[in-house]
């Protein structure tokens, strides 16, 4: 269970710290393009999925 | 740090343009965050210590140093905290007080500092002055022949600054390498502004040393950390184990960089390694955005012209007649960017700054080309 636990939180900031690659790529205005976005929805998918198996493992 | 005590976090790249000359090299990508996340404890690099931190198997530190060297064309490397420690750690091992030391006018502060500390007699081979501040190579024979009549001795070792940390000026080191193996001294090629952004080849440019800096030009962060590079015949000197602890390397206190910064510099690597192909490309931005630059109007790009670096400096006179009327005097340049969402200069900078614009797109920096014009035309 904690591996799990463990596992899925290194997922989410993994993913986290790519969501702010697109961040800094995109610098100062933040225009991001279609593929960028989709970039950025597949990235807190991620980042939710992590999350709820961690609160699964927790329950 | 006391109880109460709460730093801001910092997002200068995500929310900015960030033009700062010493930190453009070092940036991150996001593979390297995500290591220096696991590893950002005290002496994480040693859950598997084999005694002393260049020879560890696990993190896979032995191999990446044996790759470094090759990479940067030459036999060894090791770990530094930082480029400095490697400049000193070769002046130590391999001089004695008292002996001469030839170095460019245009040297980090640290290359003359270490070479304080290691008691030596410091030599320097002039610029030609403004406003091009080159070093030219043939006049380090002008020097070493200088240091021969003033001692009676050749130099113990003559260093180079490939790239200088002010105008950006790129010298030949082959051909000062060529000089110091004709009067047979050794030579230390300071690459703190010049490997991990372009091609090194130790070898071809005769350096019996190359110091790196990991966290200026390695996209190395997390910390500080250096490489200190050395041809095979020195290691006995400078690669010299203490006598009692016979795996530790005295001039690097036994080990250096045992944490985050050394994950960091491991992980950036590869893109380190891709990245170096196109250096043609940002000197090629480079020299656009000098000359976007001079077309604004008095403004002046000193040194090497065509540039052949991403750093660069500016006389700026149009900022800084603003500037002489403007209430807010020399900080007026530092926030009109600021509110523009560019970063880098040094505030209450106006009669000339430095910049790079290494890894930055074309588009980045025609809006601060734009931002630039933009302020002219509001303030002048």
């Amino acid at each position: 269970m904690v591996e799990k636990i463990v596992e899925e939180t290194f997922e989410a900031l993994f993913a986290l710290e790519d969501l702010r690659e697109v961040l800094r790529k995109t610098v100062p205005f933040h225009n991001l393009t279609e593929k960028q976005k989709e970039e950025v929805k597949a990235i807190l998918n991620k980042v939710r999925k992590a999350l709820d198996e961690i609160e699964e493992e927790i329950k | 740090m006391s109880k109460g005590t709460k730093l801001e976090w910092r997002a200068q790249e995500e929310l900015f343009i960030n033009l700062e000359p010493l930190q453009r090299g070092g940036v991150l990508p996001a593979e390297s965050r995500k290591i220096a996340l696991s590893y950002i404890d005290g002496y994480s690099t040693c859950d598997h210590c084999l005694g002393t931190l260049h020879i560890l198997k696990k993190p896979p530190i032995c191999d990446f140093l044996i790759e470094v060297a090759d990479f940067l064309g030459m036999d060894r490397a090791i770990l530094t905290h930082g480029c400095r420690e490697a400049k000193f750690a070769i002046m130590h091992a391999i001089t004695n007080p008292g002996q001469a030391i030839v170095m460019d006018e245009n040297k980090h502060y640290t290359s003359y500092v270490a070479a304080e500390r290691a008691g030596l007699k410091i030599y320097e081979v002039p610029s030609t002055g403004y406003p091009e501040f080159k070093v030219q190579p043939e006049e380090y024979v002008n020097t070493i022949e200088k240091v021969k009549r003033e001692t009676g001795e050749l130099p113990a070792l003559v260093l180079l600054t490939h790239v200088d940390w002010t105008y950006g000026n790129l010298v030949d080191a082959e051909k000062v390498g060529k000089i110091c193996k004709e009067y047979d001294v050794p030579f230390l090629l300071n690459t703190a502004y010049s490997s991990g952004r372009m091609p090194i080849n130790g070898k071809k440019m005769s350096a019996d040393f190359v110091t790196c800096s990991g966290h200026k030009s390695w996209a190395a962060g997390a910390g500080v950390v250096g490489i200190l590079a050395i041809s095979d015949e020195w290691a006995d000197k400078v690669f010299k184990p203490s006598q009692r602890y016979k795996v530790k390397p005295i001039e690097i206190l036994g080990c250096s960089a045992r944490g985050s910064s050394a994950l960091v510099l491991m992980t950036s690597f590869p893109y380190v390694k891709e990245r170096v192909k196109h250096w043609d490309e940002e000197v090629e931005k480079a020299r656009w955005f000098s000359s976007q630059m001079e077309s604004l109007g008095n403004v002046t790009q000193l040194g090497d012209k065509p540039h052949n670096h991403d750093l660069m400096r500016f006389e700026t006179p149009v900022f800084d007649r603003i500037a002489q009327k403007h209430k807010r005097r020399g900080y007026f340049l530092y926030e009109e960017l600021s509110k523009r969402k560019i970063v880098g200069l040094k505030a209450g900078k106006t009669k000339s700054f430095d910049l790079s614009t290494y890894g930055l797109t074309k588009e980045q920096l025609t809006y601060v080309i734009e931002s630039f014009q933009d302020i002219i035309n509001k303030l002048s």
